[in-house]
């Protein structure tokens, strides 16, 4: 991405100037995000996206965990239910 | 702590599959019968075998009505009986194996089944298992016991009752 800002080269841009709470913390300015650039080689210092706790959503991940369960799970079954007990001489005592 | 919604639900499915694998083995245990082998077996001199009741003729005894106990002597790099001539049992019967090492620590597996042992020096390791139609076991062992530990195998012939005579008990 091009860096098209008015800043001076070695400043890092802020996504809103001035823009810092009093905690100092960088206020996300959602307006502005887009207009402002950065510096290449430097990332955006503010807050570009609040995300709540539970609303990071990798459902993605969900999916391939629940997948690999289901083949553990699979697997498990197959081999202890069917290759093990149902295999021949089994030691009964 | 908060814990995202998402990982809640696979540490339980997590704890599911522990609780899942532990389950079953137990039921393995109490439901379906499996024994794990112990030490019952008890402990033999390894260098005075040829002394031991059963031990200095090792081969099938009856002990019931289809029960039989058989013993094998492990040592590089053959089993005795079980590799010059095959362990005999016959079909139907539910057989004991003692099986014992008079050198080194060998395995003894039952080729493709779950019977399977180790053969250590001074212990006797005891499985008993159930045989039912007559055919051709094979014999192997599994734990290195030297240069021809490759070559140590042997066979069990399950014989059909009707073929079954007393002159097969003792090897």
């Amino acid at each position: 991405m091009p860096a098209e800002s008015n800043t001076e080269t070695g400043e890092v841009a802020t996504p809103a100037g001035d823009g810092t709470g009093e905690t100092g913390t960088p206020v996300p300015d959602t307006e502005s995000i887009d207009d402002e650039g950065f510096v290449i080689g430097s990332g955006r210092s503010g807050v570009v996206r609040q995300l709540g706790h539970d609303d990071f959503d990798p459902v993605g991940t969900l999916v391939l965990i629940a997948i690999y369960m289901v083949i553990v799970g699979a697997m498990w079954i197959f081999m202890y239910f069917v290759e093990f007990l149902g295999g021949d001489l089994t030691v009964i005592g | 702590m908060e814990i995202h919604r998402y990982e809640k639900i696979w540490l339980a499915g997590a704890l599911l599959l522990i609780v899942g694998f532990i389950a079953t083995v137990s039921y393995g245990a109490v439901g379906a019968g499996i024994e794990m082998i112990n030490d019952e077996g008890g402990q033999v001199d390894s260098t005075a075998l040829d002394e031991h009741p059963k031990f200095s003729e090792p081969g099938t005894y009856k002990t019931g009505p289809n029960e039989y106990d058989v013993y094998v002597i492990a040592k590089q790099f053959l089993y005795e009986p079980g590799t010059s001539e095959p362990i005999r049992v016959p079909a139907n019967s539910r057989v004991t194996f003692h099986v014992t090492s008079a050198d080194v620590i060998h395995g003894y597996e039952i080729v493709g089944t779950n019977a399977n042992t180790m053969a250590v020096p001074g212990q006797v390791s005891t499985m008993t298992v159930e045989f039912n139609e007559p055919r051709k076991y094979g014999l192997l062992c599994n734990e290195y016991c030297g240069s021809a530990h490759h070559a140590m195998e042997g066979s069990i012939q399950v014989v059909p009752q009707s073929e079954w005579n007393e002159t097969m008990v003792v090897n």
